[in-house]
Formats: structure tokens, sequence, C-alpha cells
């Protein structure tokens, strides 16, 4: 259910996208952080842009943060994760056409948001046939990322229940 | 190629170097910057361990939260915060969130948020927020990657307080 934000939103500085003119720039030192952070996983990294947005997008699914489900980055659009692939990130995954290691990395962020504390012996073997240990603790990384991101969102409020989707540039770009 | 991670998580986070020097630059701010309460944070930071059986978290203790004041012994009242008599209204309201926060924030009420944000102010609701993230988000990589260590909840090791200008987490 919609309602107001639960904190003042800063008044956006002139040209400001949607982070910076966010609840988030109350705290700018730690947002400058957290951003360059975020930019270091998507354009830094070692795992390709398609697996990490795939994960990106099921937390938004089980979080339900409408702006981080409304998103989407140009890289893995590039990549070649259409609109019509990522509406298959849903409850029926399992039976779609995506990939097998596309569909490992749907199982590990249920691991990850669901009971990242269980038994995952068999996700774990799977993950290691597909996954270098730099990739592995790289998508965990990001999942922790991306869930704790999409918490705040929804923890502030005042988000629509639903927003247009928005291919954006992928964070870090600029730097990379 | 080896495929079983380090023990330690830090060993893990190591692998991929610059992602690990960035997180330590902005969990470090935290206690760089005194955004909150050194025992608060450490409360929290422990409560966030227990709800996801964290050994390795649990088996540490901040210097910085010692320092003002923790003690062990109020430890033993975090896991039934709910009904003991020894935390303080902020810190019970902030143990409350942060439950919420990590089971499920789709739950968090107006009345979860705002004796905080009158207590904290705007800015400083939003510090506790993003330290929640940080919190929740990297026990469960601890708990995921399963690199925990072999430190035991009934002796903790105390260890320096994380910082932004350290070469490692602490």
């Amino acid at each position: 259910m919609n309602h107001g934000p639960r904190v003042r939103i800063p008044e956006p500085a002139p040209g400001a996208d949607s982070i910076s003119g966010s609840a988030l720039a109350l705290q700018p030192e730690l947002l400058q952080s957290f951003m360059r952070l975020y930019g270091t996983l998507w354009s830094r990294g070692v795992l390709d842009h398609t697996s990490k947005e795939i994960a990106r997008l099921r937390n938004a699914r089980t979080v339900q943060c409408s702006y981080c489900k409304s998103v989407r980055f140009d890289q893995a659009r590039k990549e070649g994760l259409s609109e019509e692939r990522v509406s298959m990130i849903d409850h029926h995954y399992a039976d779609s056409e995506l990939d097998e290691r596309e569909k490992l990395v749907i199982r590990y962020a249920d691991a990850f948001l669901g009971n990242p504390g269980g038994d995952h012996q068999a996700l774990i073997e799977a993950m290691e046939t597909q996954f270098s240990q730099e990739q592995r603790v790289e998508l965990t990384a990001a999942l922790a990322l991306f869930m704790g991101f999409s918490k705040i969102a929804v923890s502030v409020g005042g988000m629509p229940d639903s927003l247009p989707v928005t291919v954006v540039p992928t964070p870090g770009q600029e730097a990379s | 190629m080896p495929t079983t991670l380090p023990a330690s998580w830090h060993q893990a986070f190591s692998l991929r170097p610059n992602l690990y020097q960035d997180f330590r630059q902005f969990y470090g701010l935290f206690w760089d910057r005194k955004l909150l309460d050194p025992v608060l944070m450490e409360l929290l930071r422990l409560r966030i361990a227990q709800l996801h059986g964290c050994q390795a978290e649990l088996g540490v203790r901040y210097q910085a939260a010692l320092d003002a004041g923790l003690r062990e012994s109020q430890l033993q009242e975090l896991s039934c915060w709910h009904s003991s008599t020894a935390w303080q209204p902020l810190q019970r309201h902030c143990l409350n969130l942060a439950e919420r926060f990590v089971m499920n924030p789709q739950r968090i009420r107006d009345e979860d948020t705002e004796p905080l944000r009158r207590q904290l102010g705007d800015a400083g609701l939003m510090s506790l927020l993003y330290l929640l993230a940080a919190l929740d988000g990297f026990c469960r990589f601890q708990c995921l990657l399963g690199v925990q260590t072999s430190s035991s909840w009934t002796s903790p090791r105390t260890v320096a307080t994380p910082s932004a200008t350290r070469q490692s987490l602490y």
C-alpha cells in the first residue's frame, strides 16, 4: 500500500538523478561511498552483467521494491537480457526458457533472500560448476547490496505501487 | 581450479579486492563519523547476527562499543530484548526496526519509524537504515558463502573498530 515517505526528502539539486534526489541523500557521505561501491560492483567486476541483473531483479521482486523492479541497467540489456527474458524471472522461472546458469542465479538469490544459513550444499555444488570463486563472492556481495538498497527504499516508503520500466546507464560506467 | 572458499570472510572477500576495499570504506564510515552510538551499533550488529545464526559475527566485539560502556552481561539479554528491562527506549525502538527490516520490511509501520525519526532526526534515521542494510546484507553474505570462522558465542574476541582507513575490516 502506498503512503508518504517516513523521512523528509531533501530538495534535489538541479539535474539530480532519482538516487541523489532521494532520502538516501540525507547522508551524503554514505551515499557517495555506497555509489562508489555500487559502481565498482557493476562496472569493475568479474561477473557478467546479465547474472547480476537477474539477481537484482529477483531481489526487487522478492522485497517488493517498485523502484528497483522498474529499473533496467543498459549493459545487461546489451548483453541480451530483453524484457521478454526479464518477465521469466518470476514464480515459474524453473520452467522458462532461461538457461541453466541463469536459473542457478535465481536459485542462489532465493537462498540468499530466504534462509542463507540453511543447508544449500547441492546448490553450492551446482554453483561451483558454473562460477569461479571470485564470481561467487561478487554475486553474493551484489545480492547484499541489492537487498540492502531495496529494503531501505521500502522502509522509507512513499513509492508508487508501480512505475514504468526505465533503462538507465549501468552504475560506474563513467569511471570504467 | 580450487572451489572451496577460504575460511574467513575477509579472505573470501579479498578475492574481489577492489570491491572489498570500497566496502571497507563504506562500512568504516559509521564508526569514523560516529553516525550512531557505538553501543547501539553493536547491539544491532549482534541482534542481526543472532537472527541469521551468524557465528562469525557473534564471535567478535568491536572495541568502540566496549570503550563506550557495553558490558558482556548486557548481551545475555539481547535475544530476549522484547521482555527484558535492560534496554533503553531508543535501543528498543532500534531493535524492533532491525527485526522488521531483516524479516520483512514491508511490515514496517509508521509507528516503528516515527519515534526514531523524532529522536534521531531524518538524517539519523537514514544512518540507521543504511547500517541495517549493511549488517543484514553482509551477515547473509557470510552465511551463504559458508566462510564463517569457528569463533564461539561463549568466548567472543575483541577486534579493532572498523575504519575506512584500515586495510582489513577489523
